[in-house]
């Protein structure tokens, strides 16, 4: 089974993307913000990475600078799921090696679609 | 060239910078804290339609289900129709679920928005906290040139207070219905 690392410190959104990936018959690793999403990147690695931009702490983008910076991060693919939908952020998720921009709210059949197309 | 002012025209000037500093940063926090509770609102509104709509959805097709199933159980065998309208309604409910998924995020947006609006009202009691704490109760005795110093002091505070702000908010949701945002791979 495919894994992904959901990062989001609304309990909500984890909640509402675990119940959607789940359902679409993938393994699910919820993490509160970024440090906590690094941290449980690195005890496993997983399939996708699936990050919010504001978070307390370290955000989604600097998430993505960290993991790009590990050897077995390198190739796996990371999407932003965030309500900011402005294209200098987006330049800066593209540049930081983000793979994909999906602005909230999510919509589950066309956010599995897409996982679908990227991890099978 | 300030020389050239009156001590009594260099207060009012200060006066003047100081009352129009706050008064500028006080509508500015304002304002964004009006922009966040409309866009709340709208948010809100929208997500309990969808919410509503789906649930009611729901309903109407667990109810057909039922009635599926119990014809199917009086017959005994399932006809091939029946098995297809049972095939239906899942995934049509399915589609109400995943509507519904959407319209509960409306959690995480409002709670950025509510974010948002917590730190301007704080920005706002920076500002007067500033007021304050330099205020009435350290008016200079005597001397304009202290007043004028106090003065100066209080207004670049007020202006630095609300530079660090501008700084640390969150940007704001602009979201104005509950309808999945759009999807760009890289």
């Amino acid at each position: 089974m495919k894994t992904i690392l959901a990062v989001d410190d609304s309990g909500s959104l984890r909640q509402m993307l675990s119940f959607s990936l789940k359902a679409a018959g993938y393994g699910v690793i919820e993490a509160i913000d970024g440090e906590d999403g690094l941290n449980k990147a690195k005890q496993q690695t997983v399939d996708l990475v699936l990050t919010d931009q504001n978070m307390p702490g370290m955000d989604g983008l600097s998430l993505i600078k960290a993991l790009r910076a590990m050897k077995n991060y390198q190739s796996v693919p990371i999407l932003m799921l965030t309500t900011e939908s402005g294209d200098d952020i987006k330049a800066m998720g593209r540049a930081a090696g983000a793979n994909g921009w999906l602005v909230k709210p999510f919509d589950p059949t066309r956010l599995t679609e897409v996982v679908k197309k990227l991890i099978g | 060239m300030l020389s050239r002012e009156s001590p009594s025209d260099l207060m009012e000037t200060q006066v003047m910078r100081l009352l129009s500093g706050v008064s500028t940063h006080g509508d500015q926090h304002l304002a964004e804290v009006e922009r966040d509770l409309v866009q709340m609102d709208v948010l809100l509104n929208e997500a309990i339609k969808k919410l509503c709509t789906s649930f009611m959805a729901i309903h109407h097709a667990i109810d057909l289900q039922q009635e599926t199933l119990k014809s199917m159980l009086s017959t005994g065998e399932p006809a091939p129709e029946q098995a297809a309208r049972l095939e239906m309604l899942r995934e049509e409910i399915g589609q109400h679920v995943g509507a519904a998924v959407t319209g509960l995020q409306f959690q995480d947006m409002t709670s950025q928005l509510i974010g948002r609006m917590v730190q301007h009202l704080a920005g706002l009691r920076d500002v007067f906290g500033e007021l304050g704490t330099n205020g009435a109760a350290d008016l200079p005795e005597s001397g304009s040139e202290e007043m004028l110093v106090m003065l100066n002091r209080i207004s670049d505070r007020v202006g630095a207070r609300c530079s660090e702000l501008a700084g640390a908010v969150r940007s704001t949701v602009n979201q104005r219905h509950m309808e999945s945002g759009d999807i760009e791979l890289f």
